[in-house]
């Protein structure tokens, strides 16, 4: 009972940053009704970026790592829309899709060349802090992924439902030829959807490389599954809804780790997917069905 | 031939169709009008399946249809056209027709192989004839896209004739046509009267309503607030209402 | 010469992969479950000749068939999903399949020899065509048999009235239905047939290359089968073949020379032709 417990406990935490991939890919749905393939690998992207400060200023502290990383996930998430989404007609599904799979190859492969494919030790904070109560303990690493993880989401809500920016986002998302109507740029809100979770992705990152410890390109394509299952778990377009999919599917594969073994793991989480889909596709918030 | 009792349709709290009871006998011209928003394309949405009904029943031919999905009720005989034009445009006119011969005849007449892997000898009359009765016998290899407006509406009409239907749904054919197109409308229409086919004509044009139909329901807030003949309606005082009303506001 | 049998043959696995996708992309699906099948019939195909002592032509067809009936059996639930959900389905599923064999062990002793899937390890040792004495050359005209004869079958496919629906589907879902086209019938037996056509590219693949593990039907597999079709148009089967000869033969083989960039150029240039020709090379068709 207690493995069970603290497996449930430390895979939650974890899942925050399964929320926060999930989210970016949800907010880009739900402006453009596209998926953004190479977010997962932007967001590493942006994580191997914030390494760079160390090579500029060696022993840096980690928390400089990390918002390096935060800036530079949001200068790739630019990138990705410009490449990607900016000249491809919005009426070509199947052409954005396949951009941003490029995209996703050459972000990998750009990673491999610069590091030679070796994985890339990350800094790490409140490692050597441990929580207990009895036998049960709460890391202080992963902790922290929890906390930051908490106040990204906490700073993105205020975004998006106090701000002048977040009304448009929403507005574009919900009516995309009123919003245009009503002045609202939509290239404006499409660039910035795509900055916004661009930073999300890059903190994401980081988080990650802090709490394995290391990067390396081969978490790029596992972590594109997680995050898209978790965005259709949460339900395609909903913010909150990523968020619950985010730690349910890291508190259910660890769980899953510590009975099936780290081999069959993802295998159940498919599982996990395929239930939603036949039980309740729309996801854990889905929408109500409007008019058409 | 088609039958509505007590239909409803609900989006939310909206209701777009709210207890709609109608009659249609066959060979009849019916015309369903109502200001915009008043529920009419929910109600024929509702009669093809494409739009489950929130309650009531659908009978046609004395069945209740209220189950089947949309494509059966095509092949029990109800064909419809869209108001705004849903044409493959990227199949040539005379593909857009053949996808479309899907009647439970046209289903029997052939063997599997014949009809799905089979070349284009089999069905050529039939699509000949309803070319010809189109006028577009002459652009039968071009794109549906490519066509003018005029014919993209003439190659919806001939789509869904194409189906052999026994009640044929329209909306808004007359949308965006010029007057002399609207005779031409008409003409079609009445002749496909002739040839047995009932049908349901929901327009805003009035000069082609009032000119074909037999009998006219009028919807405005998704229920019938009048029926009558084209003569009775056009004295109808909450037809009048509806109308300049809606206007006026 | 051999080099250039080798990339034939290269060429051909990939074109029957991208035709797979080809036909499920024709009604307007998304499919990244392609990988999946071709898996399927990789290791159907590798145990039969290899535990079962059969011989390559009839564990073809066993691969056909095992890649349709997963296919059709995928096709109903995930049919029911549109578009993008559509997509991460399939995705899921071809992951799902691909974890499978990686926990999948089936080991026999074959002539004293332990043969047959062996979790991550792989599948070793199918060995079909250097025990039975095939040349490079005719490993590849037997292969180019197959890929002909799935262009031709679509190419029939094209010009038939099933072709025609097919693409009247993918067009306007709504519109179909009204016309009386039953969508899950269509949807399954485009799903179907295209599960069958990657089932017997994976038979193929896993002989001549002799070795398959799971790591060999990832995502990236399944990004490719689509890329084929979407990079080359879907106005016919030859924009496949062309896409997958410029892919493999001219992005991977000709630029070889380029060394670790050549990895570079390549998702760079799947980006720079998706911002100029968004409809493929072949295109014009333009999708709603």
């Amino acid at each position: 009972m207690l493995d069970f417990l603290q497996a449930v406990s430390d895979g939650v935490l974890f899942g925050a940053t399964y929320a926060l991939i999930g989210i970016g890919f949800t907010l880009v749905f739900g402006v453009m009704h596209k998926i953004n393939m190479a977010y997962a690998a932007a967001s590493v992207g942006g994580a191997y970026c914030g390494l760079l400060v160390l090579k500029v200023m060696a022993g840096a502290p980690a928390w400089l790592v990390f918002l390096g990383a935060f800036a530079a996930g949001g200068v790739l998430g630019w990138m990705v829309y410009l490449t990607c989404f900016h000249f491809i007609p919005l009426s070509s599904p199947l052409a954005t899709l396949m951009s941003t799979v490029g995209m996703l190859l050459l972000i990998d492969e750009v990673i491999v060349h610069v590091t030679n494919g070796m994985p890339q030790n990350y800094p790490l904070m409140f490692d050597d802090v441990m929580l207990r109560a009895g036998e049960f303990t709460l890391r202080g690493d992963l902790l922290l992924v929890f906390g930051v993880s908490v106040l990204v989401m906490i700073g993105l809500l205020l975004l998006l439902y106090h701000t002048r920016l977040g009304l448009a986002t929403r507005a574009v998302s919900q009516q995309p030829v009123a919003a245009q109507l009503c002045g609202i740029r939509l290239v404006r809100v499409n660039a910035l959807t795509f900055v916004v979770t661009g930073l999300l992705g890059g903190i994401a990152g980081a988080l990650i490389g802090a709490s394995v410890g290391m990067l390396s390109p081969l978490l790029t394509l596992p972590l594109t599954v997680k995050g898209l299952i978790v965005t259709v778990i949460g339900g395609l377009g909903s913010v909150p809804g990523a968020i619950v999919a985010g730690l349910l599917v890291g508190g259910f594969e660890n769980v899953l780790q510590l009975y099936r073994g780290v081999t069959e793991r993802d295998l159940y989480v498919m599982l996990l997917l395929f239930v939603f889909l036949v039980f309740r596709p729309g996801g854990i918030f889905a929408p109500k069905s409007g008019r058409d | 031939m088609l039958e509505l009792k007590a239909l409803s349709r609900h989006f939310g709290g909206v209701r777009a169709v709210d207890g709609i009871d109608l009659a249609v006998a066959g060979g009849q011209i019916f015309g369903l009008i109502g200001p915009n928003g008043s529920g009419k394309s929910t109600t024929v949405n509702v009669i093809t399946g494409l739009l489950p009904p929130t309650s009531g029943t659908i009978l046609f031919r004395g069945e209740d249809i209220g189950a089947l999905p949309t494509h059966l009720r095509l092949r029990a005989g109800i064909a419809r056209t869209f108001q705004n034009i849903r044409l493959f445009g990227q199949l040539s006119v005379w593909q857009n027709l053949w996808v479309a011969q899907n009647s439970a005849e046209d289903r029997a007449r052939q063997g599997f192989f014949a009809r799905w892997l089979g070349g284009q000898g089999g069905v050529r009359e039939e699509i000949a004839r309803l070319l010809e009765f189109s006028g577009l016998a002459h652009k039968q290899d071009e794109l549906a896209a490519n066509l003018a407006f005029g014919e993209q509406r003439r190659l919806e009409l001939a789509r869904a004739l194409a189906a052999r239907p026994k009640l044929l749904l329209l909306d808004e054919p007359a949308a965006g046509m010029n007057s002399e197109e609207i005779a031409q409308l008409r003409d079609r229409i009445l002749k496909l009267r002739d040839t047995g086919i009932t049908i349901v004509l929901v327009e805003h044009v009035m000069e082609l309503v009032m000119g074909v139909t037999d009998r006219i329901a009028v919807l405005n807030f998704g229920q019938k607030i009048a029926e009558g003949t084209p003569a009775e309606i056009q004295a109808h005082p909450a037809v009048r209402k509806a109308y300049l009303g809606g206007e006026a506001a | 010469m051999d080099f250039y049998f080798s990339l034939a043959q290269l060429i051909g696995v990939h074109t029957l992969l991208g035709l797979s996708a080809y036909i499920v992309l024709l009604t307007g699906q998304v499919s990244l479950a392609q990988a999946g099948f071709f898996a399927v019939g990789a290791y159907t195909a590798g145990m039969l000749t290899v535990l079962a002592g059969w011989h390559l032509v009839p564990a073809l067809g066993a691969s056909a068939l095992s890649g349709a009936a997963v296919a059709c059996a995928v096709g109903f639930p995930a049919l029911r999903v549109k578009g993008l959900m559509l997509v991460i389905a399939t995705l899921a599923f071809g992951e799902g399949v691909r974890l499978f064999f990686f926990n999948f062990d089936y080991q026999v002793a074959v002539d004293g020899i332990r043969l047959g899937p062996l979790g991550g390890e792989g599948f070793r040792q199918i060995r079909f065509f250097p025990e039975n004495g095939w040349g490079t050359g005719e490993v590849m005209l037997f292969m180019w048999v197959f890929v002909i004869a799935a262009m031709a079958l679509l190419w029939w496919f094209d010009r038939s009235r099933y072709g025609s629906v097919l693409r009247a589907v993918g067009e306007d879902e709504l519109a179909a239905q009204s016309v009386g086209i039953n969508l899950t019938a269509v949807k399954v037996s485009a799903m179907t047939v295209g599960g069958a056509i990657a089932g017997v590219g994976g038979g193929l693949y896993a002989h001549y290359t002799t070795h398959i593990e799971h790591s060999s039907f990832n995502i990236l597999v399944a990004t490719f089968a689509i890329a084929y079709p979407i990079l080359g148009g879907l106005r016919n089967v030859f924009g496949t073949l062309l896409a997958v000869i410029f892919v493999q033969g001219f992005l991977v083989e000709g630029l070889r020379f380029m060394g670790d960039w050549r990895n570079l150029l390549f998702g760079a240039l799947i980006v720079l032709a998706m911002n100029l020709r968004p409809s493929g090379f072949l295109g014009g068709r333009r999708r709603a």
